[in-house]
Order: C-alpha cells, then sequence, then structure tokens
C-alpha cells in the first residue's frame, strides 16, 4: 500500500477545511487545528489501479495571531495550496507560501486551488498574479466548497505529480 | 638467472644501438623474443603505475589481512591499523556525530541494556527466591504493608504483580508520521492508524515547537486516565504503544528492543521511505509482541500464590471464626447446663441475640449468683444478657437455707431439710422447739418439722424454777379450802419463780402451770372432788391475785386420785389434804 503525507496550506479562512470535509475520513474535530495548529484527515485516492492513501495534515491558516508551524510540513510529499478567489491578499499569500515552502523543505510538487469559483462573479483575480502563476508554471484549478468542483480532481492531480 | 640473463640480453641492442650489419639479427631476436619482450614490459608498466599498483592490491588486501590474522600470534596488524581507525572515527564524528550515532544505535542500546539486566537480575533472582519462600505468607505480608503504608490494599497488589495490557503498538515513520505497521490487541476498539499516528506526529511536533526540545527529544509519554501513551524514539522511525494499566519498566526495554531491531532490519527501508508500507509487513510480528506484555513467569508466580493463600487464609480464617463460634456457643451450652443444676434457678429459655447469649429464668434469692458462673467460666460477662423472675425453690438446699436465714436457733443446732421436713439437730430448750415447730410452718417449702433429733435441754434456772415450784405442797385444813396465812406466804414465794418461768428471758411462752387440788381419803368421793376442785381454784386466784395471768393456770381437782402419800397416819392424810403444782412446757414432751 502507498501512503502519502500531504498538507493543506493557505491563508486564514480561504476554506480549506470547508473544501475537503466532504472528501475526506476525519476523526479529530475542527479544534484540534487551533490547538495543536493541525488537524490529520485521510483520502483514499485510486490512480492507475494503484491504491494510495493521502494522509492529509490540514494545516491551521496563517493569520496575525498564530504562525503556521512549519514542523507539520517535514516528510510531506506534496501540497494543496489553497486561496480564495473573492480575496486577492490570500493569492499572493499563496506566491508567498509557496516560496517559503520551498526554502523550508525543497521544492514539492503542489497544486494550487483557487476556492469560492461559486462565487465567480466577486473574484478579484490580479492579471499580474495570473501571468505570476503561469510563468511559474502553477497547476491552478478552480474550485468550490459548496459545489464540491475540482476538489477530487485537485487530489487526483495531487497524487499524479507526487507519483509522477 | 640463465633466463634472466637470457631475457635481460635483448634490451642491450635496443640500450646500444649498432649503426649497421646488424640489422636482421635484430630482427630475427625481435621475433624469437618479442612475446617475451612484451610481457616484461607490461610487468613493467604496472609496478611503475600507481593506479594499476593500487588495483592489485586491492584485489587481494581482504585476503591478505585475513591470512595475517589467521597466521595469528601478534597484534601487528592491529596496532598498525589503530591508529588510522581511531582518527577515522574521530573525524567521522568530527564531521557529522549523526551518522556514527546512527550506526551505533542498534548496537549501544542493547549492550548498555545487557549489563543492567545482568546487575538486576541478580538482584530479581534473590528477591524471587525471597518471595518464593515465603509464598504462603505473601498475601499477608502485602495486606500488612497495605496496613503500615496506609495504601490501599489493591494499590499494593498492583505495585506488586503490575497488571496491564497493551492494547495497540504503531510503528511510524517519524518524518512523514505516517504509520508503517499498526498491531492491536484482541477485541479493542481503535481509529484508523494513519490519523491516529498523524496526530501523533503532530502533537509531537506541537510539543517541540512549543517548548523548543532538540531535534531529536520529544514526547516520551502521554497518560489519558487509565491509557499511557509510549513513545520510542528511533532514528527514522518511532514506536507508540497505547497501554491499559500500569506498564512494567520493562516494556521499555521491550519498545526499545523492537524497534532497534527493526531499524537494523529495515535501516535503508527506513531512510529511504516514500510512502510504500508493504516492506513493513515483515514487522507486525515483532510489533505483535509487544501486544500482551507480562511478567515473567517466576514473577508471575507471586501473583498466583498471592491468590492461592488468599484463598487458603480466607477458609482458614473462615474455619477458625465457625469453630471460634461454635466453640464461643458450645461453652455457653456449658453454663447453661451448669446453671440449670444449681438449686433455686430455673433456666426457662437460652438465646443468641445479636451477638449475645441471653438467659431467661426464674431465680430463688437464695441461689447462687449466676453471674459468678459466668465469670467463673472464664466468659465475657459483657455478653452475657441474665433475666431472672423470683420465685421461692423448694428445693432442700434452698428450703434449708432459708429455713437457717429465718429461724434463730442455739448454737450446735443444725437444721436439715430433707423432702420438705425440717429436722433440727442438736441441743436446745423446749421453748425454743416450740418456737420452732410454730415458725417453721409458715416457710415456703417446709411441709413438716420432725423433732425427733432434737435433745430437749432447759436452762439450768428454768430447771431450777421448775423444782422449786414443784415441790411445793400447800396444805388445807380438814374440809377447808381456805389459805392460811404461812400458806399465803409460801405461795408468794413461788409468785416469782412463776413470773419468770412464764417470761423468762429466754421465750418460755408457752408455759403452763398446773394447778392440782387433793383431799384426803376420808369423806364421800363427790365431796373430795368438789373440795379438790375448790382448793385448786382457790390457789388460782390467790396466785392470779399475785400478778400471775390466769391463761397460764390450770387448776384441776384430782380428789384423792393422785395421792402425795400413802395414808397410813394422820400426818399422811394432812399431807394429801393439799394443792400440789407441774410445771408443763407443752408440745415437747
Amino acid at each position: 500500500m502507498i501512503q502519502k503525507k500531504i498538507c493543506m496550506l493557505g491563508s486564514f479562512a480561504v476554506g480549506k477545511t470547508s473544501l475537503v470535509r466532504l472528501f475526506v475520513e476525519s476523526i479529530y474535530s475542527e479544534t484540534y487545528q487551533t490547538t495543536v495548529g493541525v488537524k490529520v484527515d485521510k483520502k483514499a485516492v485510486a490512480l492507475d489501479n494503484t491504491e494510495v492513501t493521502l494522509v492529509l495534515w490540514d494545516l491551521y491558516g496563517e493569520d496575525d495571531f498564530q504562525k503556521m508551524r512549519w514542523s507539520n510540513l517535514r516528510g510531506a510529499s506534496g501540497y494543496l495550496l489553497v486561496g480564495d478567489g473573492t480575496r486577492s491578499a490570500t493569492l499572493s499569500k499563496a506566491l508567498d507560501l509557496e516560496e517559503r515552502v520551498r526554502k523550508e523543505v525543497g521544492a514539492l510538487p503542489f497544486v494550487f486551488v483557487i476556492n469560492k469559483c461559486d462565487l465567480a462573479q466577486e473574484w478579484e483575480i490580479p492579471a499580474s498574479f495570473e501571468a505570476e502563476t503561469a510563468a511559474r508554471k502553477w497547476t491552478v484549478l478552480n474550485s468550490s466548497a459548496k459545489t464540491g468542483k475540482n476538489v477530487e480532481e485537485a487530489f487526483l492531480q495531487l497524487t499524479r505529480k507526487m507519483l509522477g | 638467472m640463465a633466463d634472466a640473463s637470457t631475457s635481460r640480453s635483448p634490451r642491450e641492442p635496443a640500450d646500444e644501438p649498432s649503426a649497421n650489419g646488424t640489422g636482421s639479427l635484430e630482427e630475427l631476436r625481435h621475433l624469437i623474443l618479442a612475446p617475451e619482450q612484451e610481457a616484461l614490459d607490461r610487468l613493467q608498466h604496472r609496478v611503475a603505475n600507481h593506479k594499476a599498483r593500487t588495483e592489485d592490491v586491492s584485489t587481494v588486501v581482504a585476503e591478505a589481512i585475513q591470512l595475517r590474522r589467521q597466521q595469528g600470534g601478534d597484534d601487528a596488524l592491529s596496532d598498525a591499523l589503530s591508529p588510522t581507525i581511531e582518527t577515522a572515527l574521530r573525524e567521522s564524528v568530527r564531521k557529522d556525530p549523526a551518522t556514527l550515532a546512527d550506526a551505533l544505535f542498534p548496537v549501544m542500546g542493547p549492550a548498555i541494556r545487557r549489563s543492567i539486566l545482568e546487575t538486576l537480575r541478580s538482584f530479581l533472582d534473590s528477591f524471587n527466591q525471597i518471595m518464593d519462600q515465603s509464598l504462603s505468607w505473601q498475601g499477608l505480608q502485602w495486606r500488612f504493608e497495605a496496613l503500615r503504608t496506609g495504601r490501599s490494599f489493591t494499590e499494593v497488589v498492583l505495585l506488586h504483580s503490575l497488571v496491564f495490557r497493551v492494547e495497540q503498538v504503531f510503528l511510524i515513520h517519524k518524518k512523514t508520521g505516517l504509520p508503517l505497521e499498526h498491531a492491536v490487541a484482541p477485541s479493542v476498539a481503535t481509529q484508523d492508524p494513519s490519523l491516529v499516528s498523524g496526530m501523533l506526529s503532530a502533537i509531537q511536533n506541537f510539543v517541540r515547537d512549543s517548548f523548543k526540545s532538540a531535534e531529536g527529544q520529544g514526547l516520551g509519554r502521554m497518560n489519558v486516565g487509565e491509557l499511557d501513551v509510549w513513545i520510542e524514539d528511533g532514528p527514522y522511525a518511532s514506536v507508540a504503544a497505547v497501554i491499559r494499566g500500569v506498564a512494567p519498566r520493562a516494556l521499555h526495554d521491550n519498545l526499545a528492543e523492537t524497534l532497534e531491531n527493526i531499524h537494523r532490519r529495515f535501516s535503508s527501508e527506513l531512510e529511504h521511505f516514500d510512502g510504500n508500507t508493504a516492506p513493513f509487513s515483515a514487522v507486525h510480528g515483532d510489533l505483535a509482541r509487544c501486544l500482551e506484555f507480562k511478567y515473567k513467569q517466576e514473577s508471575a508466580r507471586p501473583g498466583r500464590g498471592y491468590a492461592w493463600a488468599a484463598g487458603a487464609l480466607l477458609l482458614l480464617l473462615l474455619g477458625g471464626w465457625l469453630g471460634w463460634r461454635w466453640w464461643q456457643f458450645h461453652r455457653w451450652n456449658q453454663l447453661v447446663a451448669t446453671l440449670r443444676d444449681q438449686p433455686g434457678l430455673v433456666i426457662t429459655s437460652f438465646s443468641r441475640e445479636h451477638g449475645r447469649f441471653v438467659i431467661r429464668g426464674l431465680r430463688d434469692p437464695l441461689a447462687a449468683d449466676p453471674a459468678q458462673f459466668v465469670q467463673k467460666a472464664g466468659l465475657d460477662p459483657s455478653r452475657a444478657e441474665l433475666h431472672w423472675g423470683a420465685y421461692y425453690a423448694l428445693d432442700d438446699v434452698i428450703v434449708q437455707q432459708r429455713a437457717t436465714a429465718q429461724l434463730a436457733r442455739p448454737s450446735g443446732v443444725t437444721l436439715v431439710v430433707e423432702d420438705g421436713v425440717l429436722s433440727p439437730r442438736g441441743n436446745a430448750t423446749s421453748a425454743w422447739a416450740n418456737d420452732l415447730l410454730r415458725r417453721a410452718t409458715l416457710i415456703p417449702g417446709i411441709r413438716f418439722v420432725n423433732l425427733s433429733g432434737l435433745q430437749i435441754a432447759e436452762s439450768a434456772a428454768f430447771e431450777r424454777s421448775r423444782k422449786d415450784i414443784q415441790n411445793l405442797v400447800i396444805t388445807f385444813p380438814i374440809a377447808s379450802a381456805a389459805l392460811s396465812s404461812a400458806q399465803m406466804a409460801a405461795l408468794r414465794g413461788i409468785a416469782t419463780h412463776l413470773k419468770f418461768l412464764f417470761d423468762p428471758p429466754d421465750g418460755h411462752q408457752e408455759t403452763l402451770l398446773l394447778v392440782i387440788g387433793h383431799c384426803d381419803s376420808s369423806g364421800p368421793e363427790a365431796t373430795n372432788q368438789s373440795l379438790s376442785q375448790r382448793r385448786a381454784d382457790r390457789v388460782t386466784l390467790q396466785l392470779i391475785q399475785f400478778g400471775i395471768p390466769d391463761r397460764r393456770l390450770q387448776p384441776r381437782g384430782v380428789a384423792t386420785a393422785e395421792p402425795l402419800r400413802p395414808e397410813d397416819t394422820e400426818g399422811d392424810r394432812q399431807y394429801n389434804r393439799s394443792v400440789t403444782f407441774r410445771v408443763i412446757s407443752p408440745g415437747v414432751h
């Protein structure tokens, strides 16, 4: 059996937890995130006849009050980077986070997920950001925690990247 | 040597080349000696070439060292290698201590543990021996220890026998927090191992970050109520054991040993772990061995011994208690039997109520005190409850005591009661005997008085007075009942005696005086009868006048029936015309 540790990264309140809630097996409450700084969930993915168990470390979104525990990123095979389409600040934060990951633990496979695509009309994605992600060759998916759009896809793509 | 000179000769022309005429010879020599020359060139090249020489030596160096070691005898090889190895180790540690530490990790733990275990084992052996020898007393000792230390007995037993169960064992890859393998004890409810080991790792990170501990350090133990989580850390993986109860320290060793074993066998897989847990299914057995951890057989025996000792003790206590209870009851029964035999006691019931022995019955006031029997039997008086109703016993012994207590008696007189008959024995006056007759029958239990055993002996003064009175003869003139002044004086004289007899200090109250009138035989009998009666009446009257109570006096005329003397002379007749007295102590005679 293949198991992979992956992390969920993103600013505070971008909807990381909501995004995956319907798609993962979970036994811990969300209070763990605010106390221990992380909540561990599980997601089974089948890719080309290979069963992969993703152990998903849902990290507490960094904000003004609490820093992210970078030690939790150690040993991760990849990560989901999550931003909020309606808040451009979370997108630039995503750029920072990606750089930070490279610095802390080295380059890791990741998929960038822009959440809240159900509110696409309120999105404020600067052109510069799109250019930046294109330049960095990011895999970007628009998703919605409400509709579940692209969530499975995000896991699949990340798994493919990690195994590839 | 011939070969060598031969082989050297072809080279000479080369060193000193001839100008001419020798070309063909040279060619010939070349043709003949060329293969040998090439071999020589190759050899020379190898000897001169450092790299080639190194290659040559490398192929034989291991065998050479082995050969040298086999030849043995000297330490030259060790001596030669030691400085280099020491320098190399020092250099390795200086560069990166982790490398050597990781390499030594699997061997250091066992070495240290073995040393400690040896010391402990020798101590434990003697300790076990002591425990074995005192097996039957162990339960008692532990109980005593509990009393002495103020701990609960259960706690003491737990401290000694350490009952516990390892419910789950995780092998966790340290870097990723992924579970490599997981073993669960039967019928234990578990959560998803991936999630649990992930959170365990996250908590480790949390603790490390929060308290800024070094990388190699982490949470060794977590405790939640009855559950303990013990975590043993290795370079690449940790073992986490979930334990219910109190596990012995030896479990740490077992976990550490298991972890070291796994590191030794799977060092490469652990180091290069990429998420494939398949190879680690092989360690399931190692983890499972950590599950049901118990004391060794020798150490477990005291536990069983305790159970046996406790059982035996319990039986012993129960038997002892029952025996003691029976013995107590038996002794009280004996007491009751003794009381039943006591005259003046009637036992109506005997029972055990609320741990006390209750005896009910009737008791004559003169019967022996039952409480003294309780004490005499050595029984606890505080456990006795005695209820007595009063009654008069008809047992001879009691009746005899009662009579003795109620009847005053002269010294030397004893009272014996047999079958309700009171028999006084000894010497007593008739007055006392009379008194006894009157009073004895009022005493409960005395039906009848038998005086046959009593010797009547009146007092000397009484006898003297009686004699004086009975010797007195009051004479009268012929056919007259008149008293002369002389006779009157004689009567006054006996009045004093009579007062003494009738009202003496020793209480002869029933004494009577017969006043007997006599006649001589001269006149007709009818006249004589009347005359004698009148004489008796006259004297009686006179005595009454002198203060003698008339109920004590019984005048009786006997005419000539009891002559004092035969009438041979006038003097005899005169003597018979008289009144005499007889003192009667009634009832005794």
